[in-house]
């Protein structure tokens, strides 16, 4: 008992330090999904997920392995098309338009939800190349320079690689490179940014400075961050999904509401650790 | 009762550690052994051919001691000089493969179009060439990208089926025209247009000068030749895609490399040391080899009577135009199909289950023996579309089709060995599947693609029962003259000679078009390990 009260005012003290500003609830979210079910052949992976994600906030998705957060991630891009197995029910919706319309085309769905992997990836090609390749795939090659260099400085890269544009991004240090990927991500100007565990490949100094930078992003972007580290997720966001087995969403609230004051008894077993 | 067990049982773990290391040990030696037959045995023909082919006993020992002095010795020095400096050895690696992959390709490019008319060539090369640069221009000038890519190989479609339209009218024009012309407009200006790349890539904003220098170089010499009365065509095609890239490679190693600069010797001394040893042996009348292999060899056509004066220009040519025309059909829809399969072709669905009954038939039809390709090539050639069969176009076709599994199953391991981190990254940034295939899968791809297809190509080389079975000549007198025109390979002619009835053909000929064969082999590995090694460095 003693040691769940010495956690649980751990997390607290990190809330407020961390961000525990106040940002109320967008009415007009950017992404919803409503009665969202996927399958992976017949294996089920989200089971009827209502979600609503707030405009220009940090929203966290925790919960053990396996519980579909990744899932839920992948749909809002549909990056899940890209895994031919997998099916899915439900409603799903970007700025009030059905993300699995037949209308919707999902090459110019990701230019406005872009997305950070587990692990850094960039292309082995130069840094300047990987920030510039959404621009240039889209075919929008004006002041490309300009904004590659705007797209670095917003990921606090630029004092690192400024000069050296031209060097492979492969040389750079693993938390260098995934900045390069959140540059080459936000280069495109999206509106929402997916981030799969973005810091779990990274040593301690580089996952605070990408913490840093996403609590940053946040003030243009939205930004989703799947995270097996309930500490970074509860010093980073401002709302905080948790989902447990059987791909069930059972609890999303306000990041503080999560990590202090949780209304499910599972939710609060998961956060202080007795299970998962 | 406890002490008598465990001695005993010590005693029997010192027997079973030593049986075990015994057994250890003899499996190391039989693996050793296993591993040494195949090289033995490789060793052992080198040494057989060599020695039917060069005739080493018949040289003076005087021979042995000047070609010790001015080959071995001096290369062997060279060679520990260039071992302790790593810059020295890069630039070293780099001048051999510039020398002599200029030189062979300087021969090929001079040796192919006078086989089949300069003009010829020249024609479909730049009916092939100019649209798809005027379009690419067009779309730098106006900064159009939607369309350039695939007007590309559409306009060089058009522009070869035009340059067979109008090939007649053409040639009544260029009949009058000297034949450098032609080589100029296929070698030189090529060659001014890549070295120009380079040189803007070394130094920025100096490619033109680079390129004007390489067409001054031709220019210049097909003055002095014309002044000296001599056809100026060979001097053209060796001074641009020979002496310009090297010149073009000691330029830039001065100024870029200069450490490493001693690396440039390395041909000179190789080179050098066997022209100096052949020149001393001239002047002083020394008793050399009594070689089979000797210039006249490669540079004469055969002679079915008088073995010292057969030579395997024809069948040699024949080989190199089989197999780049192989090499063109197979490499497009080798690279083509394997990019389906792997990239595009679903994992469910009834068209899933057709690529995957495809991937496993592609895998066993590549070992298919190669006698039954012969026979569908004739299926094809004679009962298909009645034609002779013994032709260029229907030799290269059945060797296409031969290596087309192999290709595709080698390009497929190489687009396979790309990390789906890469894909993914891609798709996300909201490429679509062709810009991520075009992008950035198959730039990491090509060292694999480029290597199993030059090792499909090297099979290729020496296939000689598919060509035995669509009827191809085994002796021609001379190299083709066009695609429809008979060819014999170099493979096959080996194989004839076999059954002369004068015995310096079954072991001198033979022995010496067979290290031929082999040297034509090795170049082409070397250039695989060559294109993998600069993919992998990069």
């Amino acid at each position: 008992m003693s040691e769940q009260e010495t956690t649980q005012s751990l997390i607290s003290t990190d809330v407020t330090a961390g961000a525990a500003t106040e940002r109320t609830v967008d009415a007009d979210p950017v992404v919803r999904s409503l009665g969202l079910n996927v399958y992976y052949g017949e294996e089920p992976a989200l089971n009827d997920v209502d979600m609503e994600i707030p405009r220009r906030q940090v929203t966290a998705i925790i919960g053990p392995s396996g519980c579909g957060k990744s899932t839920f991630l992948r749909c809002i891009n549909r990056m899940n098309d890209l895994v031919e197995a997998a099916t899915i029910e439900g409603e799903l919706r970007f700025e009030g338009a059905d993300i699995y319309g037949d209308e919707v085309d999902p090459v110019a769905l990701r230019r406005k939800i872009g997305m950070v992997f587990q692990h850094p990836n960039p292309f082995p090609k130069s840094i300047y190349d990987n920030v510039a390749y959404g621009l240039r795939v889209q075919g929008d090659t004006k002041n490309l320079d300009e904004r590659v260099e705007r797209a670095l400085k917003r990921a606090a890269l630029w004092k690192e690689v400024e000069g050296q544009l031209d060097k492979s991004a492969l040389d750079l240090s693993g938390g260098q490179q995934q900045r390069l990927c959140i540059a080459r991500a936000i280069a495109v100007d999206p509106e929402v940014i997916l981030m799969d565990e973005p810091a779990s490949a990274l040593d301690p100094i580089a996952t605070s400075k990408i913490e840093d930078l996403i609590e940053e992003l946040a003030e243009d972007y939205t930004v989703v961050i799947v995270t097996h580290n309930m500490q970074q997720a509860a010093r980073i966001s401002d709302y905080t999904a948790v989902f447990l087995t059987g791909g069930e969403l059972v609890e999303f609230d306000d990041t503080q509401t999560i990590f202090e004051n949780p209304a499910h008894e599972r939710v609060e077993d998961y956060i202080t650790g007795k299970f998962g | 009762m406890a002490a008598e067990t465990d001695s005993v049982s010590e005693f029997a773990k010192d027997r079973a550690v030593w049986l075990r290391q015994l057994k250890g040990s003899l499996f190391e030696v039989l693996l050793i052994v296993a591993t040494l037959v195949g090289v033995l045995a490789l060793l052992v023909l080198f040494v057989l051919i060599g020695i039917d082919a060069l005739g080493p006993s018949a040289a003076d020992p005087a021979w042995y001691l000047l070609y010790f002095a001015t080959l071995v010795t001096p290369v062997s020095a060279y060679t520990l000089y260039v071992r302790h400096d790593p810059a020295v050895a890069h630039v070293n690696a780099r001048a051999f493969a510039v020398f002599c992959g200029g030189l062979a390709l300087a021969l090929i490019a001079y040796a192919v179009p006078a086989a089949l008319n300069p003009y010829d060539v020249a024609i479909h090369a730049v009916f092939a060439a100019a649209p798809p640069l005027v379009v690419v221009a067009y779309g730098r000038l106006y900064g159009e990208t939607h369309l350039t890519g695939p007007a590309v190989p559409v306009s060089v479609a058009v522009g070869l089926v035009c340059s067979f339209v109008l090939l007649g009218p053409l040639n009544a024009f260029t009949e009058s025209l000297p034949d450098w012309v032609a080589y100029f407009a296929i070698t030189t200006l090529p060659v001014a247009g890549i070295l120009g790349v380079l040189g803007n890539r070394i130094w920025t904003d100096r490619g033109l000068t680079t390129a004007a220098f390489v067409v001054a170089a031709g220019l210049v010499t097909v003055g002095v030749s014309q002044s000296r009365g001599v056809d100026p065509s060979l001097w053209l095609v060796l001074v641009s895609v020979f002496l310009a890239p090297v010149a073009l490679l000691v330029v830039e190693t001065f100024e870029r490399h200069p450490q490493g600069r001693a690396g440039l010797l390395g041909p000179v001394v190789l080179f050098g040391g066997i022209l100096l040893g052949a020149w001393i042996e001239g002047q002083f009348g020394i008793t050399g080899l009594d070689a089979w292999l000797r210039p006249t060899l490669v540079l004469e056509s055969w002679s079915g009577y008088r073995p010292e004066q057969a030579g395997i220009y024809p069948q040699l040519l024949g080989s190199i135009m089989i197999v780049s025309l192989m090499t063109l059909m197979a490499f497009p829809v080798g690279v083509g199909a394997a990019v389906y399969l792997e990239e595009y072709a679903p994992a469910t669905g009834w068209l899933g289950r057709l690529a995957s009954v495809l991937d496993v038939n592609i895998s066993n039809l590549a070992g298919v023996p190669s006698v039954v390709y012969g026979l569908l090539g004739l299926a094809l050639f004679r009962q298909g579309l009645g034609l002779t069969p013994g032709i260029l176009i229907a030799a290269a076709t059945t060797l296409a089709l031969l290596i087309l599994p192999i290709m595709i199953v080698s390009a497929q391991e190489a687009l396979r060995s790309v990390p789906d981190e890469y894909r993914q990254g891609s798709y996300g940034m909201g490429a679509s599947r062709w810009q991520t295939i075009r992008n950035i899968v198959l730039p990491e791809a090509v060292p694999g693609i480029l290597t199993g297809t030059i090792l499909a190509i090297g099979r290729a080389i020496g296939e000689t029962a598919p060509l035995v079975m669509i009827a191809l000549a085994t002796t021609r007198f001379d190299p083709p003259s066009g695609l429809f025109s008979g060819a014999t390979a170099l493979p096959l002619q080996i194989f004839a000679a076999k059954g002369n009835n004068i015995p310096e053909y079954r072991t001198g000929v033979v022995a010496a078009a067979s290290i031929v064969l082999l040297a034509l082999l090795l170049l082409m590995n070397a250039t695989a390990i060559l294109i993998r090694n600069r993919y992998q460095n990069d």
